[in-house]
């Protein structure tokens, strides 16, 4: 092979920057994680374990996760199925804008929310008058389950749709033939065809949630107790600044994402295997 | 389709969670009057005419788009012959590149900040913080996985070793080779690369606000100031963001339907 030694130059730049801009900063906050006044010390994670404060936070965020991963899958699966009905160029313009959705965090998120359900907003009042409601009030843990949901949605839609093409029209009416039902079907075709795929994107919301830090920040400032809010007050906040805390807190938060996404990944490599 | 209640019921709530958001956005930004009323009592251009005048919206929106800018020309000339020569030549690295690419899915945006503060506030020497620049090489590692995944979808499914290979036997080099052959194959998923790199630069915040912050205002920068205010100003400002990202969304969703035809 008469290929160019010089390629490897074209590697150079990114692999530079994601040291530079990816890897050590991760690592700088790994090694300070495990410093404390200048000697190397688990106290950081202690100070952590027995703080009801961060305590609060980790499984408020935790609770809030799990809990907004599940409505965006439950909403999501089906949304999908209908999807798969409807035509091409519907199917394509309500991807599109699943994907602004899913982007759609932030400033520009938390305030269309506030708009709709603040103190004075439509669907306070509409929710009011209906006499669904007593009182609604987004700027709580509520708010955030609803706005969360919001994006968990979206960003469900996104990545279950493509994984659904799996079920094809064939292996359905195949079922129907055989007389199964429509419960049976998933239960006994469906779901397992889907199973690598779902647990995949229910990882990805649940990561997606944990590290939400804009969309929070913006609807509940730096009052909301979530772990992701408490870094940014550590390292930023006017009251408490502590970053050697901060980048425990932070580690902590980074091992609750990463233990999921590994056992996945290892528990489809070793049933793939199996089942080759 | 038989449309039971069911599905009626579902399709609704996609359409309401789809559009409501930025309808309510919308009515702001042109309400006269919006409290304590379900829809606005008058409509009025008057904001978006005080927005537009407003010399910290100018401000903001050129900041965005030459932070934009900026970002595009890095991102892609940093990763696009990166990915290319892992794919072509060195399939080991490329197993490095993958992983790295795919790390900030498992890194949460303020974790890496973090870890930036500490390494370009100056503890080292080398103070990065407050400038356009930190963000620019800081939102590479974000981006790269958006032309990792379009480019290998692409280099997969193409007989790359043999192409090389006709080239080789032509006398062709390999930078001319990767240039005429190799890129042009390619290039739809550099085109939403580009463009999904772009509404990252312009949505992202937390980089934005804990790195830079003041001293070089963004769009998202504005909208964290004006967020106490009437909600008008912030409302236009708003629409402006999602006009931008409509574009650049719609622009990505018609590459991939090109694509699909082209199959």
């Amino acid at each position: 092979m008469t290929r160019n030694r010089w390629m490897i130059l074209a590697m150079a730049p990114l692999f530079a920057v994601l040291l530079l801009f990816e890897v050590l900063p991760l690592l700088a906050v790994v090694a300070s994680s495990f410093s404390r006044g200048g000697a190397w010390s688990l106290g950081n994670y202690a100070e952590l374990i027995a703080s009801g404060y961060h305590r609060n936070a980790y499984v408020t965020s935790a609770w809030l996760s799990v809990l907004t991963t599940v409505i965006g899958m439950g909403l999501a699966l089906p949304i999908c199925r209908l999807l798969q009905r409807v035509p091409d160029g519907v199917q394509t313009m309500i991807l599109t804008y699943s994907n602004i959705g899913a982007n759609f965090t932030g400033f520009p998120l938390a305030f269309a929310f506030i708009i709709m359900f603040g103190l004075s907003g439509s669907f306070t009042l509409l929710l009011k008058a209906a006499g669904l409601i007593e009182d609604l009030n987004i700027y709580s843990i509520g708010g955030l389950v609803l706005v969360y949901s919001y994006f968990q949605i979206c960003l469900g839609i996104l990545v279950i749709f493509p994984s659904l093409s799996a079920i094809t029209v064939e292996i359905e009416e195949a079922a129907r033939l055989l007389g199964v039902s429509r419960l049976t079907f998933w239960r006994r075709i469906g779901l397992p065809i889907l199973a690598p795929s779902l647990i995949g994107a229910a990882v990805l919301l649940f990561a997606n949630a944990m590290g939400t830090y804009a969309t929070a920040f913006a609807l509940a400032g730096g009052n909301a107790t979530l772990v992701t809010i408490h870094i940014g007050e550590l390292v930023a906040g006017d009251v408490f600044s502590d970053p050697n805390l901060a980048d425990a807190l932070s580690m902590i938060l980074v091992v609750t994402l990463v233990v999921p996404i590994l056992v996945e990944q290892l528990w489809f490599k070793r049933r793939g295997r199996h089942a080759s | 389709m038989r449309l039971d209640p069911l599905r009626l019921g579902l399709l609704a709530l996609l359409f309401a969670i789809l559009f409501l958001p930025i309808v309510a956005v919308g009515l702001n930004a042109f309400a006269v009057e919006w409290a304590g009323s379900v829809l606005p009592v008058g409509y009025t251009w008057a904001w978006v005419a005080q927005t537009v005048n407003d010399s910290r919206f100018a401000q903001a929106v050129g900041n965005s788009l030459i932070l934009a800018l900026g970002s595009l020309l890095a991102s892609s000339l940093t990763c696009v012959p990166a990915i290319l020569a892992a794919h072509c030549y060195y399939p080991k690295l490329d197993r490095w590149l993958g992983g790295l690419v795919v790390l900030p899915y498992a890194v949460p945006g303020i974790v890496m900040a973090l870890g930036l503060l500490k390494l370009y506030a100056g503890n080292y020497g080398i103070v990065l913080t407050g400038s356009p620049w930190l963000l620019i090489f800081g939102y590479i590692p974000l981006g790269a996985s958006l032309y990792y995944m379009p480019m290998k979808s692409s280099l997969n499914a193409m007989a790359v070793q043999d192409l090389l290979e006709a080239g080789y036997l032509l006398g062709v080099g390999d930078l001319k080779l990767q240039w005429r052959v190799i890129l042009p194959c390619v290039r739809q998923g550099v085109v939403i690369g580009l463009i999904l790199n772009f509404t990252l630069v312009i949505s992202e915040f937390v980089y934005a606000n804990l790195l830079v912050g003041g001293l070089f205002p963004t769009m998202q920068i504005l909208m964290y100031v004006l967020r106490g205010g009437s909600g008008h100003l912030l409302s236009v400002l708003i629409m402006v963001y999602f006009v931008i990202v409509l574009i650049a969304t719609t622009l990505v969703s018609l590459i991939v339907m090109r694509r699909k035809e082209a199959l």
